[in-house]
Parts: C-alpha cells; sequence; structure tokens
C-alpha cells in the first residue's frame, strides 16, 4: 500500500517536477533573449553615442568658438587690411548705487571725497559735477571709456558702487586720420557721418560682420596728404583745407581729407563742429580749374581745332553791362596754351562763347556736375547750378568757374575723366577687384583727353603750376583761385578758395590728386602770395614724391610725356 | 549539471555585460576627457586670439600714422626719396657699371685709402708725433693704449683738454 502510494505519489510528482523544470528552463531561455535583447538596445545605445560624439560634437564647438571670436561690429580695414575701426573691449566707469545692498548710503566714504579722489585720477572731469552726480543716487556712466590703470585704481578706492564693466567700444587705432571717411559709432551703436553709417548694416549683421569691410583708402597716402594738407594749412593760415587721391581707372578714392578734422574716438562739441566734409558736402566756385573743362568741351566739339589760333586778350571783354577780366595783363593776344598757362579769363571766355551755352552745359551735364557727387559717403553737397538755358554771359562765367558751385569731388572726378581718355566714373570708397571698374561713361573723345594731359603738363612745366613739380613724377595740373560769394551777392575780396587739380604721371596717368585751401592768407611761407599757385601747388608738389613710391610710380627723369608740338606755341617769359 | 552550465553561462553573459559597460563606461570618460581637452584648447585658442587682438590694436595705436610723423619730425627727419635715387630698371643699372667712355670727364672721387700718416680720425692723432694715438706707448707704463670701447672716453677727454691748450 506504501509501495503504491509511494509510486503513486512519486509518478504525478516526477510529471511535476519535469513540468516544472521544462518551465524553468523556458524562464531561462526567455530571460536569456530578454537579456540578449537588452545587450542589443545597450549596444545600439553605446553605437549611436560614439557615432553622435564622432560626428556631431566637432562641428558644435566650431561654432561655439566662431561666436566666441565674432567682434559686435565688424572691423574697418584699408587697401592693404590695415585695421581703421575695430571693436575693442574697453573699460566704462559706471556708477551703481545699490551696489551696497544694504539701503543705505551708495558710498563708504562722503561724495565730495570720492569725488575728488576721483579727480585725481581724472584731472580732466568737474569736481562739482561729479559731487552732484554721486550724491544723486541715481545710476549711470561717470565715463564712457578708462584706461585699465585707470580702471585698477578706481577699483584700489574700495568702493563697491564704482564698478568698471567690459564694454564694447569702437577703437580707431589711427585716431583722428581719415575720420571723415570713416565716421564714428554713437552710443547707441549704429554708425554716423562716414563709412561707419553706411557700412550701419553689413558691419551689425552677425553673418556679414566676420569678414572686415575694406575700403579704397590707403592708410599711408591718406597720412602723406592729411599731414601736407596741415602744413599747407599751418603755412597759409588757412580756416580749412580739403584734398583727394584719386585713381583715374577705377574711381576708387585712395585719399580723401578734410581738415580741420574731428577724433572719432571721442565726439565731443569740438569734434562736432568739425564733423562737415568740405571735400564731399561743401560746394565752392572753384574758379580756373574748370578752364581745361571748357577747353576739353571746346576741342572735343571742333571749335578749337588749331591751338595756335590767338584769341585778343588786351582788354577786358565786355558782354552787355558786364567786364570779364584777367587777374593782370597778359599779353595783346593769347593762343591756346598761354591762355591755360597764364590762366586767362578773357580767352576762356571768348572759346566758350564760341563753344555755345549748350554745349557746355551738355559736358558739365555728362561729368554730374548737375546732381549731387557719386560716393558712398551719406554727406554729400547740391552743386549750385545756373537752372534754364544758359545765357551767353552764364556761360562764359562757368566757362572759368564762377557762377556755378560744385564739391571738390565734382572737380575729382572730372579731372579724372579729363585725362584717362575720357570717360567719366563715379567715385567710390569701396576696394574694388583690380581690373574690374564701373563702366562709366564717356564724356571726351581719347584724343581730346590725350591733348589735355599735355596742356594740363604744360601748366605745371611752364606755368601757375611750377610748385607742383615733383621732380620725376611728370605732374599736370590747373590752379584755381576763385573769390568767395557772398549770402549778400558778389564776391568777397578778401576770402579766397585756392584750388589745385593735378594729375600724375601725365605720361599715363594713374592718380588725380586735388588739394584745396579754404581762405589762405598770404605770409612769409607763400611769399606774401594768397592764390593757388603759391599754397595749392605746392602741396601737391610735396604730397606726390610721397605718395608715388606707395603707388607703384617711381620717378623718372628720363621720361615725359611728348610736348615737343606745343611747347613752340609758348613764348616763354614774355607775356609775364 | 545543466543547471551549473546554465548559471555558469549566465554568469559568463553577466561577465561579458559587465565587460562591455566598463568598455563603454571607459570609451565614455576617454571621450569626454578628449571633449574637454578640445574645450579647453578651443577657449585657449580664443583667449590668444583675443589678446593678439589686444596687442594688435595697441600696436597699431602706438605706431600710428601721427605717431611715426611726429617721432619723424623730431628724430630722424627723413623725407621722400627723390628722383635720382631710384633705377628704372636693370638697363639702368648695368649703365652705371659701365667703363668710362674715351672724352668722358674724370669720375670725381670721394673717398680714399687710409694710410697711418693721414688719419680718417683727427681727434686721435698726437699732436706733437703726428702719430696715431693709440700708435704711441705711454710714458709711464711703457704699454701701449688700448684702442676698444671701454677707454675711447678717456682718449677723447683727453683730446679735448689738448684742444683747450692749442686753443
Amino acid at each position: 500500500m506504501s509501495g503504491v502510494s509511494v509510486t503513486a505519489t512519486i509518478a504525478p510528482g516526477r510529471r511535476q517536477l519535469v513540468n516544472v523544470r521544462r518551465e524553468l528552463l523556458l524562464t531561462a531561455k526567455m530571460r536569456v533573449v530578454w537579456l540578449l535583447v537588452l545587450f542589443a538596445v545597450i549596444a545600439a545605445a553605446a553605437l549611436f553615442r560614439i557615432v553622435l560624439l564622432g560626428v556631431l560634437q566637432p562641428a558644435t564647438s566650431s561654432q561655439s568658438m566662431n561666436d566666441a571670436l565674432l567682434p559686435v561690429r565688424g572691423d574697418i580695414v584699408d587697401r592693404n587690411g590695415i585695421p581703421l575701426a575695430r571693436a575693442f573691449p574697453a573699460y566704462a566707469l559706471w556708477f551703481n548705487p545699490k551696489a551696497m545692498g544694504d539701503g543705505g548710503s551708495p558710498l563708504v566714504k562722503t561724495p565730495a571725497a570720492v569725488a575728488a579722489a576721483l579727480l585725481r585720477i581724472f584731472p580732466d572731469e568737474d569736481l562739482a559735477k561729479l559731487t552732484v552726480r554721486l550724491s544723486s543716487g541715481e545710476p549711470g556712466y561717470l565715463r564712457r571709456r578708462i584706461l585699465p590703470e585707470e580702471a585698477n585704481r578706481v577699483h584700489a578706492l574700495g568702493e563697491p558702487a564704482l564698478e568698471s564693466p567690459f564694454e564694447n567700444e569702437r577703437l580707431y587705432p589711427q585716431g583722428s586720420m581719415a575720420a571723415h571717411v570713416l565716421g564714428f559709432v554713437a552710443s547707441d551703436g549704429h554708425g554716423r557721418v562716414g563709412m561707419e553709417q553706411v557700412f550701419d548694416q553689413r558691419l551689425t549683421d552677425p553673418a556679414s560682420r566676420g569678414t572686415p569691410a575694406m575700403l579704397s583708402v590707403d592708410m599711408r597716402v591718406q597720412g602723406a596728404l592729411e599731414d601736407e594738407l596741415e602744413r599747407g594749412i599751418r603755412d597759409t593760415h588757412a580756416v580749412g583745407a580739403a584734398g583727394i587721391v584719386l585713381d583715374v581707372d577705377s574711381g576708387e578714392v585712395l585719399a580723401l581729407a578734410s581738415l580741420p578734422t574731428f577724433n572719432p574716438n571721442l565726439i565731443d562739441s569740438a569734434g562736432q563742429a568739425n564733423i562737415f566734409n568740405r571735400f564731399t558736402n561743401q560746394v565752392y566756385e572753384l574758379g580756373s580749374t574748370f578752364k581745361p573743362i571748357t577747353f576739353a568741351a571746346a576741342i572735343d566739339a571742333g571749335v578749337v581745332t588749331d591751338l595756335s589760333r590767338r584769341y585778343p586778350a588786351g582788354k577786358p571783354l565786355k558782354v552787355g553791362d558786364r567786364e570779364i577780366h584777367d587777374s593782370h595783363y597778359l599779353g595783346e593776344s593769347l593762343n591756346i596754351p598761354e591762355a591755360l598757362i597764364h590762366s586767362s579769363n578773357i580767352v576762356t571766355a571768348q572759346v566758350a562763347d564760341q563753344l555755345g551755352g549748350a554745349k557746355l552745359n551738355a559736358t558739365m551735364r555728362s561729368l554730374g556736375m548737375n546732381e549731387r557727387p557719386y560716393i558712398e559717403l551719406p554727406a554729400k553737397g547740391f552743386p549750385i547750378w545756373p537752372g534754364g538755358e544758359w545765357s551767353r554771359i552764364t556761360t562764359m562765367t562757368v566757362s572759368y568757374g564762377h557762377g556755378i558751385s560744385v564739391t571738390p569731388l565734382h572737380l575729382a572726378c572730372a579731372y579724372a575723366a579729363l585725362v584717362n581718355g575720357g570717360v567719366w566714373r563715379p567715385a567710390t570708397l569701396e576696394k574694388l577687384v583690380p581690373g574690374v571698374a564701373p563702366e562709366g561713361r564717356r564724356v571726351f573723345k581719347a584724343s581730346t583727353s590725350a591733348r589735355m594731359r599735355q596742356l594740363l603738363r604744360m601748366i605745371v612745366v611752364d606755368g601757375t603750376g611750377r610748385q607742383a613739380d615733383a621732380a620725376g613724377y611728370r605732374v599736370g595740373g590747373k590752379t584755381g583761385s576763385a573769390e568767395k560769394s557772398m549770402k549778400s551777392g558778389g564776391y568777397n575780396k578778401t576770402s579766397l578758395v585756392a584750388t589745385f587739380a593735378a594729375a600724375f604721371p601725365m605720361d599715363h596717368p594713374r592718380y588725380v590728386v586735388i588739394v584745396m585751401l579754404d581762405e589762405p592768407q598770404g605770409t612769409a611761407a607763400t611769399s606774401g602770395q594768397r592764390t593757388a599757385a603759391w599754397n595749392a601747388a605746392p602741396i601737391v608738389g610735396r604730397v606726390v614724391p610721397r605718395i608715388g613710391p606707395l603707388l607703384g610710380i617711381m620717378p623718372d627723369d628720363s621720361r615725359d610725356i611728348d610736348i615737343s608740338d606745343l611747347s613752340p606755341l609758348v613764348g616763354k617769359g614774355a607775356a609775364e | 549539471m545543466n543547471l551549473g552550465r546554465d548559471r555558469a553561462r549566465s554568469i559568463g553573459w553577466m561577465f561579458v555585460l559587465m565587460v562591455c559597460l566598463g568598455l563603454t563606461m571607459v570609451l565614455m570618460v576617454r571621450v569626454n576627457a578628449v571633449k574637454s581637452q578640445v574645450r579647453l584648447a578651443e577657449r585657449q585658442l580664443v583667449a590668444l586670439k583675443r589678446e593678439k587682438v589686444f596687442l594688435e590694436t595697441e600696436f597699431e595705436t602706438r605706431s600710428n600714422q601721427q605717431q611715426l610723423r611726429a617721432l619723424n619730425a623730431v628724430e630722424f627727419g627723413y623725407s621722400a626719396p627723390t628722383a635720382g635715387q631710384y633705377l628704372a630698371g636693370e638697363r639702368q643699372l648695368a649703365s652705371l657699371g659701365k667703363a668710362a667712355a674715351p672724352d668722358a670727364p674724370a669720375p670725381i672721387r670721394v673717398a680714399s685709402a687710409m694710410s697711418d700718416d693721414s688719419s680718417a680720425f683727427p681727434a686721435m692723432v698726437s699732436p706733437l708725433s703726428g702719430k696715431a694715438m693709440a700708435a704711441v706707448p705711454d710714458s709711464k707704463t711703457n704699454s701701449r693704449k688700448p684702442v676698444d670701447a671701454g677707454s675711447l672716453g678717456k682718449r677723447l677727454s683727453r683730446i679735448q683738454t689738448q684742444e683747450v691748450i692749442r686753443e
């Protein structure tokens, strides 16, 4: 019984055991499968992570580095990459009355004592104003830009309320140089006046501000021009001066100066007064520098075919009730080269009369004299242009640069067209790709331009421009000394605008140089003379040797433009 | 026996899992280490580049055109070279070495060889012997005067007194 019962109990027990074992095995297998799945998932995740690290990581990190180095505002550089304006972190001095955080007095010492201590660090501050500011409890800037040494000294005062935060400022390493070209950045972070204003969008856009904006200006040429203009002002006690160096073939401005200038690093009331750009914004009657344009128009139109033809110049030319004079008696009659060399108003007026108002008007229009000058700068002067059909007297006065007021930039572009083969192009301050110049428009024939090069060179060799004749540089140009017109009408006999418009080298003109002096005085340095031959021409004569080699024009005494066909026409010294 | 083998297998799997986990951990740590190294290097790069810009700007500001001009005006007085200082090309350069033409004027000599009698440095010549000071032995020590930079000041001061005597 017991045996049966034992077997009976064992038999189902065995079966159960087999079942349990089978179930256990199944569970174990399932667990292994689950584990395998888990392994697979982990391996896949690890693989995914490795791929993620390997593929994505470098890209994000390089992005962050670029971000870190991206300036707040893009740099402006000259044509050789020398920075002219740069984003620069600098210390400011900020008064934070809540720095102490206890609701009591914002300063440890008395406001007067702190102000006195600050005055020792910044001697140009006003003690009374500082005391008022510090005791007012109003947060604000005490100074916009301080030096690191000054920040350290302020820190040493032990006043928590005087904070020196790092702020992104605009720095112009060259100081006041090219200030009118660059402009400045106002406290709102936007550019004013010059290319800072023109490039504002580009310089602040994160996508484009990483690459600096390149100007056509050459810093060294700009420095030489400003230097010599400053010397000109010192020599002549002029109220101002302006000048340009312009590439005749592309219209690129290599240097543009207007003096007195301002410091874009520090705009104060004295600087504010000088922000006005004499070269692009102020219009002047530029006088005799217009004569070559008139003669070129006459030669181009076929009105003057014989340069040796003599025009009466012995007595003033009467037109209606007006009389046209020369500065002094130049001789009974003059031919075209003599008229230019001695700058005769009488002969120029006769030639213009032959040419006619309509044609002179058309030439002046195609030189852009009736509209604002073409340049990127925001401030451009509108010419005072005689409207309607030009009467005989208007034509005559315009022919020698009176009764029409343009900016010196108009004149620079016109002279570029006069010598470059006759094509007028707009001036630009952006560097162009070499060999790619705007198409421009033809104003003079190439033959006229070649003739004008000879005539302009003759003025410098034999005429009023002699002092501009830098040895070896083959300078050609024309003087112009015009009395300033008064608001009440008529001309102010005592204030002149002396201009010298030049180009070099005349055998293959590359650059136009224009120098203008506003109200120069006769001094010992100019032999007591006030006219352009004595003050503006020598400036060109000093600028050209300084900039020529920098621009790749080497002086050469053995080379010159061929003027042998015209020089017999000039009776040297006879007329003077 | 089966159970033992299964256990061994699961332990083996656990071991493999642990090894894999460990390797993954090591890899992650290595990757993070490299990553932070890269970040550190980048931060250094950024700092150095900023410093470079700082220094560059400082140099530009200190050596700006107006400063250089003022320095030139006070110290050096350099002016623009003249046309005569330039050569137009190889042809002009070669012409300088050309032999003089038969009827050409005699070349102007601006330098001559130094001899013992006539020194180019007259201050160093003894007014008594007419010989160079350095060549005359000192009467007391009977030694030649050294001709080095250290004794130059002494020699020059002696010459000054001699000039005073001569006057």
